[in-house]
């Protein structure tokens, strides 16, 4: 057991009231998610390999009827466990968010705008970034240019669905609507523009940007700055972003903010 | 060059937009013959795929008529519509096609002279925006 | 493989003066599963709807498709033509070439023949993925519940019991008649409210099909259209009542004004139902002003309540016959006498003498108080001069406003309330006196404020629209339902929320958490299938698989003409 797994032993478990641990354990040379119950040693904690450890709960979660889970929580983690909680995927009162900083290089790359979580438990904060560079030459292209730059990036696409897989806030599973004909006409690899234009506006009131879609897809198209793209219309047009148990989306809204199609509330 | 004769694909509820057309209709009120409908009971029964999936493959314009706000017959249907479509129309933006080609209208049953002027104003829309991009791409 | 019939209509000249029928033929002939395609003059005679049968029978057709008119009017018609030859209703599909086709383009034939070439084609993909349905049947409790004793609901309640019909009137004080009991006599006619009231709870009392529950509340509504169940409480003691069909007839309330034209603080300064109490009791004034539009038409209640002017008016009368040397004005910003009658009343009380005189939002009257009496002064628009009326009395025309407790009556039965807190009805048109829920109606002052025939008028109305389901016995759910895929569905809630019946809840059997509708309170709207983000939940009649369908076939014909 490294300092790191001493550390977060003692604060899951001893402090916290844990019954199990998340994280990411070294072993023999290779960094994998590890589930640890308590009392077990916790091995090589490693923190600065990025993983989508909430996407790790969500499919195991239904296995594990009782006690607590603690599991490290980066921002975009705090935010994926919010959207899974309000569809009562996992239920809040049995989670424990241990709050990891993220380092500079890993807001660097994510292009991260939101990098600290609510509570800091491990790490050291560090300022976001003040934007996504190819976001900025995509608003100033042409529209022509535009759909030549997402075309020739998408037909890359090997429909290997790792970016839904890895995704947190992705639950169908095996279900996904996207492996049907029903909305993708093509059969054949790549998929056509529609797959990716689904996904998008499946995610848009969704997506907390952790930036895993894009670390997943061996054709290194740019998706997580799709998803920065349309998380920043959503903010425009609805002055919402996913991320936050307590509010709802506007697509469960009426007009007027209600929910449930109640008429009025108000007068 | 022959003229652009745009494909346009439209979905009218049963209760306000498909009744509006067909007094449209019965009132011989003349438009372009380029748009097709669909007819669904409800505009919130619309699903953004089924408008993705059509300008992915090729129509040129999606028209999408619910009843005006406060009239739907399900109540709140067309509140879900008005929220979903202009976010349709972003995803569209983002991926560079313009977001024009899908437009949100709101028609009564008895709105026959409103439906033909819609129809007459998005067909030319369309055929000012040209030909849907994604006809020459191949898959 | 399905077997498919197209059969287009000429609609005489229609249709194929504009749209080139046999080439349509021809090109339906083309499409996939297409057995047969016929045309007749005109589908809907007995002969075209004989063709059809025929056509059904010899070609061993399992999926109909007529082109043709619009569906809103003759589907039923062609629907029972399949039935009649074997094939299930649902597995008929109308393609529309007149209203949307023929008739909006008849100076382009040739396109308008290519357009109807497309539209079949979706029509034909659809019809191939048609599923035939069974319509679900509920029985209906043949009792009725009317909440609220006052003239709409005693009136609806009498319809209901002279029709034979089980009737629970609940009147939550302990007197039936409502603000009616409060007004003595009634216009135009100037008749006796106590003697229209009377006649309707003694037609009530007189019969053994109504139940009348006084100082009693509603204090839970569950079910749908047949089968409700509603709880009522008289006095800490709880009761259930079965009922087929609700009729809401709670009423409306006078707004009390909040100090304006010194209410409150001035002696003489009064309301309408004031007024109608102190002439009920002989006490008429020598001197009244009425002030019309207190609170109503401006800034926060733009509406006018209809009812106030030609109440005014008849008090007014009643002021002049019973003083002869009276001095009345009324002050207004518009008189609504609307209707003969109430016209007649209008000039009447002008030719005895009631004064009229105009004023603005922008500038109110002032009520001061003298040694002796009031003094109105009021800025008259018409002769754009400030005058000084004196008076005894100041009557406040205010409007009826809703209910404190209509937003509770409309959470308890899941209905909706427009913005002043009046109840919503279906649709104004298609569907008044009805709510969007089936089987709960409303009329009177609940819905808008409403005189004296009119709430009669809704009453009658809303108790003949509650005895159809009753005298039928049976609600059948047109099968264009929703329903989720167990195995698909992820649970995630999103149509549960989308759903303006709450029909859907997330269940759970043998471990695994679904979506489930309930079918006999889906309306078959498919907001839901919208909503769901894995194609779980479809609607009948309109699956995602079958409008894809359409979509594609659409896609296929135009990419192949350009």
């Amino acid at each position: 057991m490294n300092d790191l797994g001493k550390k977060l032993a003692r604060l899951a478990f001893e402090e916290r009231g844990a019954d199990f641990l998340l994280a990411m354990r070294e072993e023999h040379g290779n960094v994998a998610p590890a589930m640890v119950s308590k009392g077990e040693d916790v091995g090589d904690v490693r923190l600065e390999v990025p993983y989508q450890l909430v996407t790790i709960l969500e499919n195991i979660y239904p296995w594990i009827s009782k006690g607590k889970i603690a599991i490290i929580t980066r921002r975009c983690d705090e935010k994926a466990l919010a959207e899974l909680a309000k569809r009562k995927y996992v239920d809040d009162k049995r989670i424990i968010k241990i709050g990891l900083a993220c380092t500079e290089e890993q807001i660097e790359r994510c292009r991260c705008e939101d990098p600290v979580p609510s509570h800091v438990d491990v790490g050291e904060p560090h300022a976001a970034v003040k934007g996504d560079e190819l976001s900025a030459r995509l608003a100033k292209m042409s529209q022509e240019d535009r759909l030549a730059f997402w075309v020739g990036q998408y037909k890359k696409c090997n429909k290997c669905f790792g970016c839904t897989l890895t995704c947190p806030v992705c639950f169908c599973d095996d279900d996904c609507v996207l492996e049907e004909r029903t909305f993708v006409a093509e059969p054949s690899i790549p998929p056509g523009l529609s797959f990716h234009m689904v996904r998008s506006y499946h995610m848009i009131d969704k997506c907390i940007e952790c930036g895993e879609c894009e670390r997943a897809c061996p054709a290194e198209i740019p998706l997580l700055t799709m998803r920065k793209l349309l998380a920043k219309d959503m903010k425009e047009v609805f002055k919402f972003a996913p991320g936050d148990e307590k509010t709802v989306s506007p697509l469960n809204t009426t007009l007027e903010g209600e929910l449930m199609g109640d008429e009025c509330d108000e007068c | 060059m022959a003229e652009f004769n745009p494909t346009i694909l439209a979905f009218c509820c049963n209760w306000c937009s498909y009744a509006g057309a067909d007094l449209a209709g019965v009132g011989r009120l003349q438009m372009p013959p380029n748009i097709h409908v669909i007819r669904v009971m409800c505009s919130a029964s619309v699903k953004p795929e089924y408008v993705l999936k059509a300008i992915s493959g090729g129509v040129d314009g999606v028209l999408v008529l619910g009843c005006h706000i406060g009239d739907c017959h399900y109540m709140t249907g067309n509140h879900r519509t008005a929220k979903r479509m202009p976010l349709v129309q972003k995803v569209l933006k983002e991926v560079g096609i313009d977001e024009r080609r899908l437009r949100l209208d709101w028609v009564s049953a008895s709105e026959g002279e409103k439906f033909q002027k819609v129809v007459t104003e998005f067909v030319g829309e369309i055929k000012n925006l040209g030909p849907n991009p994604m006809r020459e791409v191949k898959w | 493989m399905p077997r498919i019939g197209v059969f287009v209509c000429h609609c005489g000249h229609n249709i194929a003066a504009t749209v080139n029928v046999e080439k349509v033929i021809e090109f339906a002939k083309g499409l996939p599963d297409v057995v047969v395609a016929e045309h007749s003059l005109y589908s809907c005679s007995e002969e075209g709807l004989g063709s059809i049968r025929k056509s059904i029978e010899k070609n061993k057709l399992d999926r109909v498709v007529v082109a043709a008119c619009t569906p809103r009017t003759h589907e039923p018609l062609f629907r029972k033509a399949c039935e009649m030859a074997g094939v299930n209703k649902y597995l008929f599909e109308f393609v529309n070439i007149r209203e949307h086709c023929s008739w909006i383009h008849t100076k382009e034939p040739d396109p308008a023949t290519e357009k109807a070439k497309k539209l079949i084609a979706m029509g034909v993909a659809k019809a191939g993925l048609l599923e035939p349905q069974k319509e679900a049947e509920s029985n209906v409790i043949p009792t009725a519940v009317v909440i609220g004793g006052g003239l709409t609901g005693l009136t609806a309640a009498a319809s209901l019991v002279a029709q034979g019909i089980d009737t629970h009137l609940v009147e939550m004080s302990g007197k039936l008649g409502g603000v009616l009991g409060e007004i003595e006599i009634i216009g135009p006619e100037f008749s006796r409210s106590k003697e229209l009231l009377d006649e309707l709870v003694n037609d009530l009392k007189a019969s053994s099909n109504a139940k009348i529950h006084l100082d009693t509340r509603v204090t839970a509504v569950s079910g749908f259209i047949g089968n409700f169940e509603v709880t009522i409480e008289t006095k800490g003691k709880s009761e259930k009542i079965p009922a087929g069909a609700i009729i809401l007839a709670t009423g409306a309330t006078e707004l009390a004004p909040t100090g304006e034209y010194g209410y409150g603080s001035i002696p003489g300064v009064i309301t309408q139902l004031e007024l109608e109490r102190r002439l009920a009791k002989g006490d008429v004034p020598k001197r009244a002003v009425f002030i019309q539009c207190v609170g109503s038409r401006q800034p926060g209640r733009e509406y006018c309540s209809r009812v106030c002017c030609n109440a005014s008016l008849k008090n007014a009368l009643r002021i002049v016959e019973a003083e002869p040397n009276s001095s009345v004005s009324i002050i207004h910003r518009d008189i609504m006498s609307y209707g003969t009658a109430s016209e007649r009343l209008y000039k009447e009380a002008s030719d005895k003498g009631v004064v009229f005189l105009r004023y603005g939002l922008e500038r109110p009257a002032n009520v001061t108080q003298k040694q002796k009496g009031l003094v109105v002064e009021v800025y008259d628009e018409t002769i754009d001069e400030n005058i000084d009326i004196d008076t005894d009395l100041v009557v406040l025309a205010t409007p009826m406003v809703s209910r404190e407790d209509a937003r509770d009556v409309a959470k308890l039965l899941k209905v909706p309330l427009d913005k002043y807190g009046f109840f919503l009805e279906a649709h104004v048109k298609l569907r008044p006196v009805e709510f969007a829920t089936d089987g709960v109606f409303i009329c009177g002052s609940a819905r808008w404020p409403s005189s004296v025939s009119e709430c009669m008028g809704q009453g009658l109305a809303a108790a003949a629209k509650a005895s159809i389901p009753i005298r039928k016995g049976k609600v059948v759910v047109e099968a264009i339902t929703c329903w989720a895929d167990a195995d698909k569905c992820a649970a995630c809630g999103s149509c549960v929320i989308a759903c303006p019946y709450e029909a859907i809840e997330i269940v759970e059997e043998e471990g695994r958490r679904y979506a489930k509708v309930n079918e006999t309170l889906c309306k078959g709207c498919g907001t839901c299938v919208a909503s769901c983000p894995n194609d779980a939940m479809q609607q009948r009649g309109f699956t995602s698989r079958q409008l894809s369908s359409m979509i594609d076939a659409l896609i296929k014909n135009a990419m192949e003409e350009t």
